[in-house]
């Protein structure tokens, strides 16, 4: 029903979305099961409908996406195994809520890149904003330059790796999931964290409220060296490990917990 | 789960604090007693990345005194009656969760088909082929339903 009945001239989807006018665009070029796309001159929800188009009507499997140009909310929910590749930079929310697929970025992103990401990989060549990987559930975000404030705030899951510096309150409120941070971190490392393991081969600043340093075991160098192999991210230096000191929450399986509903 | 009944009383309470897959499916899928139905699952095949990515952080959990797992796509526990090897305890609890979701047991999914609103793949992305749902939702109307005048 767009456009029907509306007064303020904004028009409205089914579902109750603003729906601005958008068109499919007509520069998309497939080669077997490849696809790519121009997103210069591309508005943020024609350059997703193309991806969505190319991956989930076509079966596209490996998408191009060329000149991003810092534009918002690119790649945001793809539920679908598949590969994207962006050649330039998106700008804030790239790649937020995906469940499945793996992203290369070839430059920089803005805040919150990968926030709510469910599983799957993604790179970014240079650095990234606040919030990178903020309230992550699973999957591996890795970013090979320096990022800003509040790194995996609200973590509840995957592996973040910072290949630079990460900014102040990194792991605010942290509850599972594992920071690898290979630069300085900067102050209130882990500030109110529950759980999970943040792992700094740089300096610390400050550590936060209940940010401890932890025990390092046997898992902790499997998991650094496997992730370092798999990501091609060469020798990994060495690094002291900080954890929850437990004193400020009670904390008792709460992710499983906080979930459970009542149900009469 | 706890059932309770008052005497004189018909009918009875049930009051459950957790959900349950079994509950949500009215029934107990054969995979969570019997090991060698999850044995030959291939944890990497089944996720993005080079290493087994998001199963990471699923471990096995208890949940009524009973060995389970957590499947996050219907918030509920997924009970696992036979005997876990030791120290196969996260692989099994693994091996479970992605039975689970790709035979589209998970609630979640039962869902989809009806109520998402965004085109997505039915059985999730562990499943190569799965269908596309959501591509045609419609908003619902209540029978002998109208707007208001205005709207």
């Amino acid at each position: 029903m767009p456009g029907s009945g509306s007064r303020s001239g904004v028009s409205y989807d089914a579902r109750g979305l603003v729906e601005p006018h958008a068109e499919m665009p007509e520069n998309i070029e497939v080669d077997g099961h490849r696809g790519r796309f121009d997103a210069a001159g591309l508005t943020i929800r024609q350059i997703n409908m193309a991806l969505r188009k190319l991956i989930y009507n076509d079966g596209i499997t490996d998408v191009t996406v060329l000149n991003p140009a810092s534009k918002h909310s690119l790649a945001v929910g793809i539920l679908k195994r598949c590969r994207i590749h962006f050649e330039g930079s998106p700008g804030w929310f790239a790649c937020g809520l995906i469940d499945g697929p793996e992203v290369t970025i070839n430059g920089r992103v803005g805040w919150s890149v990968a926030e709510n990401m469910m599983s799957g990989v993604v790179t970014i060549e240079r650095g990234a904003g606040s919030l990178t990987g903020a309230a992550i559930r699973g999957g591996d975000l890795i970013v090979k330059g320096d990022v800003g404030a509040r790194t995996g705030i609200d973590q509840k899951g995957g592996t973040i790796i910072v290949m630079g510096d990460v900014g102040i309150n990194t792991g605010f409120m942290m509850q599972r999931g594992r920071q690898i941070i290979c630069g300085n971190a900067g102050a209130n490392l882990g500030d109110s964290m529950y759980d999970g393991a943040i792992y700094v081969a740089g300096k610390v600043r400050s550590l936060g409220v209940d940010c401890v340093p932890g025990e390092w075991d046997d898992t902790d160098t499997e998991l650094i060296e496997r992730k370092f192999r798999i990501h091609g991210l060469g020798d990994p230096p060495e690094f002291q490990k900080f954890v929850c000191g437990k004193q400020l929450h009670n904390y008792d399986a709460l992710e499983p917990s906080e979930r459970k509903l009542v149900i009469h | 789960m706890a059932g309770s009944a008052s005497s004189g009383e018909s009918s009875r309470e049930t009051r459950t604090v957790a959900i349950d897959a079994e509950v949500l499916a009215g029934k107990r899928f054969p995979y969570q007693e019997d090991i060698s139905l999850v044995e030959d699952i291939d944890l990497l095949a089944a996720t993005p990345g080079q290493d087994i990515n998001w199963l990471e952080d699923i471990t096995l959990l208890e949940e009524d005194g009973v060995p389970a797992v957590f499947d996050r796509y219907s918030n509920s526990f997924l009970k696992i009656y036979f005997d876990i090897p030791e120290g196969r305890e996260d692989e099994i609890a693994r091996k479970m969760l992605i039975r689970h979701l790709t035979d589209g047991n998970s609630y979640g999914i039962t869902l989809k088909d009806i109520h998402c609103k965004f085109p997505q793949v039915e059985l999730g992305p562990w499943v190569e082929q799965s269908r596309i749902v959501g591509t045609d939702w419609k908003q619902p109307v209540l029978e002998g339903w109208t707007a208001p005048a205005g709207h």
